[in-house]
């Protein structure tokens, strides 16, 4: 029998169970607030450092976007359909809902191989990472969507009393990332070339997903793939709610919700349960 | 009256930890690995696949408060490996690791590893700490310790990519037993650092094992470093433990003998007076 319990900070370990249940997983994330802390800090400031204007770049980054889909759009290039609303408020929003959705991704589906050799030199939880990487994608979601609302009041946009619902309808888009990007984690040390596969993948799902269009643009095949795609809607209520103050496609919101969220738990057990073996397998330079 | 029995921090029985060696194979073990977990499928650890090679086989050790506990051995005969299976950082798939109940393990590998070159030494102290599971409130209360101990004075407001090899062991070294270990792990750890800081660190850990329920075990193949600090030895040899003892020179002769067991009678003698005149 395997009993090998113990103390590493004031967390204590069963280093022959990998996952010792959701209870284990919140105690530890209280105990190694303070880890969080830093970890958010090193996540939030160090790509700064060196950088004279330091955290402006998170103002400019999306402000850039903005202007080169107006753009396009003023050259004709795109042709976005019926938006509802002026197009730079439709292809902002959008935009920038889908920065939450690729950004947690990237993070999550990085955060084995990024964090490889501290991982294998230091024991801590490692859903501490997971929480620090969800945070920072919070904060630097906030700075862009404090863009959008100046643009919306800019061209007009009224919000109504739907619109404070906006922060709680990013939530399964946020976790949907999440989902997939833990999952590609784990692929990223294992089967590179699958997670080679979805990586790209992710590139053409931007154009199958309709941010910079509307989703009623009829495409033949394309009408087809946008109706079964569950961004159209991840993307599409969050949008409309706070752009136009109407609910798209409520039922097939709330059945991509509901998957999300049965499947977001499982993945972080899995993920939790499998990353020991794999970090074990994990080659570092 | 008696002295009581020095208790035992931590026992391992009949461990045993498996690599591969080819990084296709690896990859394959370990998606095949990945999806049996998933559906709660476990094959037979103790089968080799192909390319795979025991890194550790049938360990058998104890740690005793007041150990200091040298492990050497050439280099790829596991020594590591068993540190990260003790400090957690590996899983146990196979063997027993028995602690003692709420021992605290506290391991440095890497000096530079979890502190970040753009941050002050300050601001890593707060980093590491935090990484070793300390609180804020446990580190301001161990600051003054820190910084009397580490002896960096105005460097602590430094980026820490400024800091020589030498000033980084001194905070990694001071951060780590600041954790009040029970069992602290050094591997290779202080091979760095200016001679002075070397010495305090020996002397603290001579110092630090006298006290109840602590020990500590150092991966190291300084021999003279051996010779000096280890109150007990332990020999691996292509991941098996191959000699234990409290008789230090005994176990660094055997551990010499060992290294140069596969050359010839010449050779062994030449080897065997170099490493004595570059090592002791």
């Amino acid at each position: 029998m395997r009993r090998s319990k113990v103390q590493i900070g004031n967390v204590n370990y069963d280093y022959g169970n990998v996952f010792q249940g959701w209870g284990h997983v919140m105690r530890n994330l209280r105990e190694y607030r303070f880890f969080i802390q830093q970890l958010l800090r090193i996540y939030l400031l160090a790509p700064f450092k060196k950088s004279l204007i330091g955290a402006m770049w998170l103002f400019i980054f999306p402000l850039l976007t903005v202007i080169i889909w107006i753009f396009l759009h003023g050259a004709g290039i795109v042709d976005p359909g019926e938006t509802g609303v002026p197009y730079p408020v439709f292809v902002l929003l959008g935009t920038t809902i889908w920065s939450l959705f690729i950004n947690i991704y990237k993070s999550s589906s990085q955060i084995i191989v990024d964090s490889g050799s501290l991982l294998v030199m230091n024991k801590f939880p490692y859903e501490t990472l997971i929480v620090g990487r969800l945070l920072e994608n919070i904060i630097t979601f906030s700075i862009p969507l404090v863009i959008n609302i100046v643009v919306l009041l800019f061209f007009g946009i009224k919000f109504t009393w739907l619109s404070l619902l906006f922060p709680l309808t990013l939530i399964p888009i946020l976790l949907f990332g999440l989902t997939i990007g833990l999952f590609v984690a784990l692929l990223r040390v294992v089967a590179v070339d699958l997670c080679n596969v979805v990586d790209e993948g992710m590139k053409v799902l931007m154009y199958l997903t309709p941010i910079v269009y509307a989703p009623k643009i009829k495409i033949g095949w394309l009408t087809h793939i946008i109706d079964y795609n569950p961004l159209t809607y991840l993307v599409g209520l969050p949008r409309d709610i706070l752009a136009q103050g109407e609910i798209y496609e409520p039922t097939k919101y709330l059945i991509c919700t509901a998957v999300v969220f049965i499947a977001c738990p499982l993945m972080i057990r899995f993920y939790l349960y499998t990353k020991p073996r794999v970090l074990e397998r994990l080659i570092n330079n | 009256m008696q002295a009581s029995a020095p208790e035992t921090l931590l026992t391992i029985r009949d461990l045993h930890k498996k690599f591969c060696k080819d990084i296709r194979y690896n990859l394959m073990h370990g998606t095949r690995d990945m999806v049996e977990q998933a559906f709660g499928l476990e094959s037979d650890y103790m089968t080799l696949r192909k390319k795979e090679f025991w890194s550790l086989s049938g360990i058998d050790l104890d740690v005793k408060e007041g150990d200091i506990l040298a492990v050497i051995g050439a280099n790829g005969s596991g020594k590591t490996t068993l540190m990260r299976l003790i400090s957690g950082i590996y899983p146990i798939q196979k063997g027993d690791m028995n602690f003692s109940p709420q021992t605290r393990v506290t391991p440095i590998f890497a000096l530079r590893s979890g502190m970040h070159p753009l941050f002050t030494g300050r601001e890593n102290i707060n980093i590491k700490g935090a990484m070793y599971g300390m609180t804020k409130e446990q580190i301001d209360e161990k600051m003054d310790f820190i910084v009397e101990f580490s002896d960096l004075g105005d460097f602590l407001d430094m980026p820490l990519g400024n800091y020589s090899s030498g000033m980084k062991a001194r905070l990694a070294y001071t951060v780590a037993i600041a954790t009040d270990p029970n069992i602290f792990i050094i591997d290779e750890a202080l091979a760095v650092g200016d001679s002075m800081f070397k010495a305090k660190c020996f002397d603290h850990l001579q110092e630090f094992v006298k006290q109840p329920k602590r020990a500590v075990i150092f991966v190291s193949n300084h021999i003279h470093k051996v010779l000096r600090l280890a109150n007990r030895v332990a020999i691996l040899d292509k991941g098996v433990k191959i000699f234990e003892s409290s008789d230090i020179p005994e176990s660094v002769d055997y551990y010499m003998n060992n290294c140069l067991g596969r050359l010839d009678q010449k050779s062994r003698e030449h080897m065997l007076e170099r490493v004595k005149f570059y090592e002791l």
